[in-house]
Parts: structure tokens; C-alpha cells; sequence
């Protein structure tokens, strides 16, 4: 992606939101025709049309409000001066934006507002940028004639608690543009209008401090803000940015489109991009605040080497770091084989790079043993969705949202996990499409303010296929099956056989009530909504495929969709909820050890020649180890060399013991990554990588969607991470030559039927493109398996109720659920180097008061969590969320050692692992684990050895 | 390699797709599966495992890895 540097300017603003109607209407503004969808306001119509009416309270985010009197127009036939930004356009309207009455009434309001606004705007973070002041300079204010000295704000304190931006209510004008924001946009109502008249002031929750209140530091209210009253501490610090690049944000599957807004290569600002197609402007804490990791002391900025984990490390050149490198790797092959080497690739790096991973395993190492972390996410979506319809991907785009009448969210927390696009499915729910929640938990989408779940299914952990099973067990008991749909668009023999199965009585909600714990009428009443409604959509996350039957399941949910003739349009479809921003273009990019780029099987002949032929080798038509078999195999001795991309195996991965075990039985294990984290700590060579603004790429996001990463920033190490794959490639003697990024999207879009029209000068053009881009789609596809499923026929598929093995005994009676939160990101290696861990700074144990009491644990107690894996100790959090019976907790901090307590059991079809249950026990504890204990030693022994690693002579 | 994982992949994977009266199609099934997932030297393994009776494997299980082919174990 060429990196088009933009002067700063703000963006534009056309006053009220677009509207669509297939009518149009004309009318004349200021002597001039124009022609808008009918329910245009006047004020938009005129911004379209290059007639800026003055403004305060109007934003086109936001529905109109018509407070500031500032936008007042003259309209034949209408007595005294209408606000355009609450008059609708209509057909024949004859409006005047400027006369001397008009222009003296603007005058006349912006004299009142300035009466009680600090006159210091040249020392004001927002000077030059400030619409209030841009108004006054429209309105020609020269004056003001009540002076100063009258009753005033000028006195009220800044509140300065969020870390991130400052309240300064002495700015305020009181324009309600905050509020609206957090209700409109963000759907959190933290903010009110306290007070009337000359008393009205802006309150977060009960006039508490921002970072005590129920905001939660979405930036909704920033960006809203037209003075200097809510401000980005960045830009108070720094002053005003004079460039800007549009890139795409590095945390969650949203991948919502930033406006990086610089001065040279400093980040002054991130702001969410208004015509970003997966966030229209929206942005949460992480993403809008949380980039300050990238310039985090804590990076790693040279190579380094070692010989053992348990001596100091040696910074070294990047040559000397791949000779190393390519010398024990050839030498594990020459010794071991050449199958005792594998890779790593990234969710959270681009598809080039992770492209060249894979490509560099198969190619350069000569084997399949490459994998990436959506084997411990998703993985079970790609069997479950390729099995049933036929592609591994969500079928709708995140806005379909917008057209669903009832919405199942099964296994996902997406207000805390996917918040950008929790805010635009609770705007619909707010319009009143229905809800179903199917969670253990009561997430914060069953009970919040103006949303609230119709059914919430709340399950025993490890028990969503059976309840899935029953969903439709009722739905086709009751013939309220689409039978036209599955007669036109299924496979006939798949669905009798399934609905045999499915009818059996072992599947009706009674009979599955003791091992679910749903009272059967809860199934029934959903089951019935979900097929009553014209257009039901099904949101699924990590809760549903971090199970024993995490592939059944998404099967089940399939089948669901496919009975109800909820697939192939608008409002409708199965929507998988990916974890980290890239784990869906990840999976594209061949990164599972039997499949090729495009989900193709490496048993494909036809297939591999392509690639052979484009590559140059040989590869091989056997699928290789996947994650866990790479660990199992190398306690055992059989696996020797391990390259790790971007990820952070000893942290994020199940039964810590044996991973450790695994990563310390390595020869060499590489790692390269922006900092030290967990797995560097058992590396033999660390190659340093480059954050999301340093490097060109693209993103693909839960909805397909490719979006481009730009460089703002040149590579702190020096290096893009494709360099340094490439490098590396070149070393081991397999040679890549690309210049650019581009080059190879170039390469995987001759290579994958569904990338065939994608090319960075498109993604120019258009911004944004879902797969699949081919002849048949030019543009990109945001609605799939219309009018016919990838597959032909969509193929329900058996789904019996296997019960996972992990079952509480007397010794672990608790079952153990994991999660994350809204201000951390996965391990929490970019977001606790943020002031993001003023809301999360250790991962905390919530447990029912019932089971508390037992256990005599009071809030905040020490808690000794133990499974059959191992033991941690954490601080317990009392709460009525969890059903008596499950405990819960997140894995953002690595000292917290969930997954201490996580088994090696994993999903029958994928082996992603059963996070999602364990058996345990609590109980209070005063002191920590030996686990803790010998993680702290380790700990500090690398970071001595990170230390020394700089003592020796510099690099050349 | 680790047996007794094999032997639990292996019963789990039987378990999951086992409905219906034609066993062989099951069989089949997880037969496939194994071919397409595992690696050749896991099939090896499994399947060595069971000749000499060192894995339990549930009848499904078994009837799947006796049907595998021998595999090549060179290249993982």
C-alpha cells in the first residue's frame, strides 16, 4: 500500500445523517435546484450541494437535535427562521441560508455563547481546529456585548481521571453532542445533561469522575465534542497533527479503519475514520486510545542470539541473526529430519506476512508443520462452516445488523470483545429486533440500559450443542422449518438424515434440561422466536468453539440457520466473531497444516502443482503437526526448531506445564515479536518485529473484509516483518525476492480463486474489499451463499451431544469458564503496556456468592485455584453473573496463570482447546502458587539476561 | 509421540460422528478424517499402537485405523 501522506484537515461534516429512499426530491437552496433522497434534511442537502450553514449541535453521526439556533434558514412559506438540521427537504422548498436577518439572529446566538466561553484560544489544545471558533469567524462576531463579568462557568475544574482525554467544563456549550454520542453511537448512557437552564452542565453518570462513571472510554464523546471541552490528552501534550494516513486497527476481528493523525512519525492522535465500512467512525478504548505500546521502552529493537534460555542473550546484526539461525535449523533438519522444524504464522500480523510464513515453511523448510493461533479460536469455524456450507468464513457483512429482527448470541461477550460492533447491534436492538443470549454468563447484553435479552439460555458451560440440538429439535417438531428453502437450497439426503436425528426425543428440551440446566420452556419460547421472526442472524464467539464439541456446535449452528432459511441475505446468516484482528485472513492464507491458501487440501493435486509451479518446490501432500502435536512431539524429542511469528504460545495456550515443557525440550526456538513476551523468555534467537504502524499490509476481518495497513512510521528495528520472513527465507536458501507488500497480495490473488481480483490498487479505489473478489464478484462480496451455498447445497450434518470428559468430581467441583474484558487484549502484551490497566491490572476470579460463602471467600481474598493441570492463586471477585457452580476468569496478565488451570483437552475434529470448561476447585489461600513462585524466578532471570544482552559491544 | 493422546484423538473423533445404522459410512468417516488431519507419523503410530495392542480403542476407532494405509513417515 503506497502510503498517501494527507494534509491535516478535519473531516468533512454534512450536519445529519445520509439518508436512503428510492424517492427523491428537488428543491431550491439559495437560487440553486438540488436533488436529495426524500428525508434529506435541509441542512445536509445544502452541505451536498457545497452550502455550509453555520453549526454547533448538528454532526452528521448523530441524529439531529436542534439546539444551537445556529443553523436557521429562511423557507417560503414558513413563518420565522426553521433550523435546517431538523427541516426535512422537501419537493418544491425554496430556502435562503444568508440574509441580514439571518446573519444578525447567528450573530446575536454566538454572542451569547461567547458571553460565557474563555477568550484564551490561542493557548487551547483545540485552536485551529475548534468549531466553535470556526463559527464565530462565520458569523462575522466582532462583539459581544454583555461583556465578561456576568455569571459565569470559568471556575469549574478540569476533570483530568480518564487517562486518556480531559473534561474542561468552562469549554462546554452545552450541546448535548457528547451525550447523544454515547447514546446514539456508543449505546453506554453514561453521559447526561445535569440540570436546566444556566445550571445545565455535562455529568458522566452521577456527576462522577469519567474513569469512575460508567463511560468506558470509547471516544465516542471526543469526537463529538465541537470546542475544546472533551479532549485527547495526546493533542493537548503535542498540539495539532499536520498529517494523516488511513490504516486499519491491530486489535479486535472488527478491524475498524483509523485515521492515524501525525506530526512526522509521532502518533498524535488516532481517530476513527467516518467512511471506515466495518466502523463508520465508531471506535473503542483500545483501538482509539491504546496505541502507546507501540513506543513502549519495553521494545525490542536489535536481534539477538543465544546458545542456551539459561544464559544472557547477545545483541547482534541482522546478518549474524539469520546465519545463526539458518546454521541451527539446517543442522536440527540434517540431524533430525526434516519434518522436526515447524512455524508459527499470526492473527495479529497481515496476510502478506503470514502468507510467507506458511509459504516459508512449505517451501524453504520443506514440510507442513505450520499452524497459527486460530487453532486455539477458531479453527472449529472452519471445519464446522466448510462442512456444512461450504466456506470457512461468516456469511453477512457487520451491517447487516441493521436488517435482523431477532439476533442469537451464543458463546460471545461482544460489548467487552468485539465493542464497535456490539454498539451497532444494540442500536438495532434499541430499534426492537429481539434477543436470545446463550451463555453461561449473564453478559452484559442481557441487562443493560434500553437493551434487554428476551430469552437468556443461561447453560451449563460445555452444553451449547445439546442446547443447540434442542433449538431445533422444537423448530422442526412444530414445523416452523422454511421446508421451501431447505427443498430449494439443501441436500436432500444430508437433511432427512439429520432431521431423524434431530426429531429423536433425546434431543427435546426436556430431555436435556438436567445435563443443560435451560428450563425446557426457555428453548421452546426461543426456538419459536427465532423461527417467527422474517430475518434471524446468529453472532457466535470463542464460547462456542473452545469446547470438546467446539466443531459439532458451529455445525449445529449451521444446521440452525439452514432450517430456518436464515442464510443467503440481508439481516440473516452465521457470523463468527474472531478473536484478534487478523485470525480470519490467517486461515485465508493457508496457515493450517492440511490446507493450502483458499482452504484447499495439501492432498489436492491439482492444487499443489499450482503451487508448485509458482513456487518453485516440491510441496508436500500430507497435512503436517498442528500447535499441540508440535508440543507433544517435542516432549517427546521428536520436534527440535520452532518459528513463532507474533504470537505468545506460553501464555495464550492450554496447560502452561506442558507447554513450557514443550518449548524448553527445543534446540531453537525464534521467535519475532515487538516485545519480550512469555514464549522470547524459552527463545534461542529473538528477531524484533515491527507494530501495525510501522509496516504496509493488510488486515481481513470477521466479515472478510480486506482492509490496507499503511505505514505511518518507519520500523523501530529497522526491518517490516515480510522483510524479515524474507530474509530469513533467503538465508535457509530458498529464495524471495518482493519489493513491496503488494507483490505479494500480487502472488496470492494468482494463487486463490477467491483473491483473484484483489490488488492494492483496488483496495485504493474502494478502500475495502470482502472476499470473495473474483470475475464473478469484482467488487467483493458482503453477503455469501445468495440464491446458491458455496458448496452447491447447504449439507445439515448429524450433531449428537458428545459430553466433554472434563466433569466436576468431589476433588474439582467448580467448573472454571474463561473470558476477556473490554480494556485488555488477549495476553494483554500491547494493552498492559497502555494506561489501560487503570481499569484491568490483574485478572481477577468471579465466583458466586453461593460458592464464595462455602468456601468462606470474601471479595478481594486470595484464592488458590487448582484443576488436574496445575494451580494458581488469584484475588476473588464476588458476583451474581456466574450461575452457582462455574467460576470465571480472564488470561490478560500472564502472572495470573489461568492457563495453569486449563487442560490439554480440545475439541474432537480441530483440537482447539476446552478453554471454555474445567474442573476445579477454589478455596482461600494466603499465599501464591509454587507455580507463581517459579514464574517469578524465571521471569526475572530473563529480564537479567535481557539486561546483560546490551552490556556486550555494541552492533556493527 | 504420546500414545495415550493418540488413543483419546482418536475415541473422541469415533464418538462425535458416530450415528446411524451404517456403520461402514461411520468407519469411513473417521478413516478420512484421520487422513486428512493427522500426520503420517501420527497414522503410524496409532496404527503400530493398536496392532500391538497398547491403545484401547473404542470398536469405531479401531475398524478406522485398521483401514488406514500404511503411510509414508519422511516428510513430518
Amino acid at each position: 500500500m503506497s502510503t498517501a501522506y494527507t494534509r491535516y484537515e478535519r473531516a468533512a461534516d454534512f450536519g445529519t445523517p445520509p439518508v436512503e429512499a428510492a424517492k427523491q426530491v428537488t428543491l431550491t437552496i439559495d437560487g440553486e435546484e438540488v436533488t436529495v433522497p426524500e428525508g434529506t434534511t435541509v441542512l445536509r442537502a445544502a452541505a451536498l450541494n457545497g452550502i455550509n450553514i453555520p453549526k454547533l449541535c448538528a454532526t452528521d453521526s448523530l441524529e439531529p437535535f436542534g439546539s444551537c439556533r445556529l443553523c436557521l434558514v429562511e423557507i417560503e412559506g414558513m413563518k420565522g427562521l426553521p433550523a435546517s438540521c431538523t427541516t426535512e427537504a422537501k419537493q418544491g422548498m425554496k430556502v435562503t441560508t444568508q440574509n441580514k436577518k439571518i446573519a444578525d439572529t447567528r450573530r446575536n446566538v454566538m454572542e451569547l455563547y461567547i458571553s460565557d466561553h474563555p477568550l484564551d484560544c490561542l493557548t487551547c489544545a483545540e485552536n485551529g481546529d475548534c468549531e466553535l471558533q470556526d463559527m464565530a469567524g462565520v458569523v462575522g462576531l466582532r462583539e459581544v456585548r454583555y461583556g465578561y463579568k456576568g455569571a459565569n462557568h470559568f471556575d469549574i475544574p478540569k476533570d483530568k481521571s480518564n487517562p486518556y482525554f480531559t473534561f474542561d467544563p468552562t469549554k462546554c456549550i452545552v450541546c448535548s453532542r457528547c451525550v447523544r454520542a454515547c447514546e446514539d453511537v456508543q449505546g453506554t448512557f453514561a453521559l447526561t445533561i445535569q440540570g436546566r437552564g444556566f445550571d445545565s452542565k455535562v455529568s458522566a453518570s452521577q456527576n462522577q469522575p469519567f474513569l469512575d462513571s460508567e463511560c468506558v472510554s470509547c471516544g465516542a464523546c471526543v469526537q463529538a465534542c465541537p470546542t475544546a471541552t472533551l479532549t485527547e490528552n495526546t493533542l493537548i501534550e503535542q498540539g495539532m497533527p499536520e498529517h494523516t494516513v488511513i490504516t486499519t486497527c491491530a486489535y479486535c476481528g472488527v478491524g475498524c479503519s483509523f485515521r492515524a493523525e501525525m506530526k512526522g512519525q509521532q502518533v498524535v492522535r488516532m481517530v476513527p475514520n467516518k467512511d471506515g465500512h466495518a466502523n463508520h467512525g465508531h471506535s473503542c478504548v483500545k483501538g482509539r486510545f491504546a496505541f502507546g505500546y507501540a513506543t513502549h521502552k519495553d521494545r525490542i529493537k536489535k536481534p539477538m542470539i543465544r546458545e542456551t534460555i539459561h544464559e544472557p542473550w547477545r545483541e547482534v546484526s541482522w546478518d549474524e541473526a539469520f546465519e545463526f539461525t539458518a546454521k541451527k535449523i539446517k543442522g536440527i533438519q540434517a540431524k533430525y529430519g526434516k519434518g522436526a522444524v515447524g512455524g508459527i504464522t499470526s492473527s495479529r500480523c497481515t496476510n502478506e506476512e503470514t502468507y510467507l510464513v506458511q509459504k516459508l515453511v512449505r517451501a524453504a523448510f520443506g514440510n507442513n508443520n505450520v499452524d497459527t493461533c486460530a487453532r486455539v479460536c477458531h479453527s472449529p469455524t472452519g471445519y464446522g462452516l466448510k462442512a456444512t456450507i461450504g466456506e470457512s468464513a461468516g456469511t453477512q457483512a457487520f451491517d447487516s445488523v441493521m436488517k435482523s429482527d431477532v439476533v442469537i448470541v451464543i458463546g460471545a461477550n461482544p460489548t467487552a470483545a468485539h465493542p464497535v460492533f456490539a454498539s451497532q447491534m444494540k442500536r438495532r436492538l434499541r430499534e426492537g429486533a429481539n434477543l436470545i443470549v446463550i451463555d453461561p454468563r449473564e453478559i452484559e447484553l442481557v441487562r443493560s440500559v434500553h437493551v434487554k435479552a428476551d430469552y437468556h439460555l443461561q447453560l451449563k458451560p460445555g452444553t451449547n450443542a445439546a442446547v443447540l440440538n434442542a433449538l431445533a429439535h422444537v423448530i422442526m417438531a412444530e414445523g416452523l422449518e422454511d421446508k421451501k428453502f431447505i427443498e430449494e437450497r439443501c441436500d436432500k439426503e444430508g437433511f432427512e438424515v439429520w432431521k431423524q436425528f434431530i426429531l429423536d426425543p433425546t434431543n427435546s428440551p426436556e430431555h436435556v434440561f438436567e445435563e443443560t440446566g435451560v428450563p425446557p420452556e426457555l428453548i421452546r419460547g426461543a426456538a419459536r422466536l427465532y423461527a417467527s421472526k422474517p430475518n434471524g442472524a446468529i453472532y457466535y464467539g470463542l464460547g462456542v468453539t473452545e469446547h470438546s464439541q467446539g466443531s459439532t456446535t458451529v455445525m449445529a449452528i449451521a444446521n440452525l440457520a439452514m432450517c430456518t432459511g436464515n442464510i443467503g441475505r440481508e439481516g440473516v446468516g452465521v457470523n463468527p466473531l474472531r478473536g484478534q484482528n487478523n485470525v480470519q485472513g490467517s486461515c485465508d492464507m493457508g496457515s493450517f497444516p492440511h490446507e493450502l491458501p483458499g482452504y484447499r487440501h495439501v492432498s489436492d493435486p491439482v492444487v499443489r502443482s499450482m503451487f508448485n509451479k509458482e513456487w518453485g518446490v516440491e510441496i508436500q501432500p500430507e497435512p503436517g503437526m498442528r500447535i499441540p502435536n508440535m508440543f507433544d512431539a517435542a516432549v517427546a524429542g521428536e520436534f527440535k526448531a520452532l518459528y513463532v511469528q507474533g504470537e505468545d504460545v506460553a501464555q495464550s495456550d492450554p496447560d502452561t506445564h506442558h507447554v513450557t515443557n514443550a518449548l524448553s525440550s527445543l534446540e531453537c526456538m525464534i521467535v519475532q515479536d515487538i516485545f519480550l513476551n512469555e514464549t522470547a523468555k524459552f527463545a534461542h534467537v529473538f528477531l524484533p518485529g515491527s507494530s501495525f504502524l510501522e509496516k504496509n499490509g493488510t488486515f481481513t476481518n470477521a466479515e472478510r473484509r480486506i482492509s490496507p495497513v499503511r505505514k505511518v512510521m518507519e520500523p523501530l528495528a529497522g526491518l517490516e516483518d515480510w522483510e524479515v520472513t524474507q530474509r530469513l527465507s533467503n538465508v535457509l536458501g530458498y529464495p524471495m525476492n518482493y519489493k513491496h507488500p503488494s507483490e505479494i497480495m500480487d502472488e496470492i490473488a494468482r494463487l486463490t480463486p477467491t483473491f483473484t481480483g484483489v490488488s492494492y490498487e483496488k483496495l485504493e479505489k474502494l478502500g475495502s474489499i470482502q472476499w470473495p473478489c473474483n470475475e464473478k464478484a469484482e467488487n467483493g462480496t458482503p453477503t455469501m451463499h445468495i440464491g446458491e451455498f458455496v458448496r452447491g447445497k447447504g449439507l445439515f450434518k448429524v450433531t449428537p451431544y458428545v459430553a466433554t470428559d472434563e466433569v466436576t468430581t468431589r476433588m474439582y467441583p467448580l467448573l472454571l469458564t474463561t473470558g476477556r474484558i473490554l480494556s485488555q487484549y488477549n495476553v494483554g502484551a500491547q494493552t498492559r503496556r497502555t494506561e489501560n490497566v487503570k481499569w484491568h491490572d490483574e485478572d481477577v476470579l468471579e465466583i458466586h456468592p453461593h460458592d464464595a460463602e462455602q468456601r468462606g471467600i470474601e471479595n478481594g481474598d486470595w484464592v488458590g485455584l487448582k484443576s488436574r493441570a496445575g494451580e494458581t492463586v488469584l484475588r476473588a471477585m464476588i458476583s451474581e453473573r456466574i450461575q452457582p457452580g462455574v467460576v470465571y476468569t480472564t488470561f490478560h496478565h500472564p502472572f495470573s496463570g489461568a492457563n495453569v488451570v486449563t487442560t490439554d483437552n480440545s475439541d474432537w475434529a480441530t483440537n482447539c482447546p476446552e478453554y471454555k470448561v474445567t474442573a476445579v476447585q477454589a478455596s482461600k489461600v494466603t499465599k501464591l502458587s509454587e507455580w507463581q513462585l517459579n514464574f517469578a524466578k524465571f521471569t526475572e532471570d530473563q529480564l537479567d539476561y535481557l539486561r546483560k544482552a546490551r552490556e556486550h559491544e555494541p552492533v556493527r | 509421540m504420546d500414545l495415550a493422546k493418540l488413543e483419546k484423538m482418536a475415541n473422541q473423533i469415533a464418538a462425535n460422528v458416530d450415528y446411524g445404522p451404517d456403520k461402514d459410512k461411520v468407519v469411513a468417516t473417521v478413516t478420512d478424517h484421520l487422513k486428512r488431519f493427522w500426520t503420517p507419523a501420527m497414522r503410524a503410530a496409532i496404527i503400530d499402537a493398536h496392532r500391538k495392542n497398547t491403545v484401547a480403542l473404542s470398536p469405531v476407532a479401531a475398524k478406522a485405523v485398521e483401514a488406514l494405509p500404511p503411510p509414508k513417515t519422511n516428510a513430518a
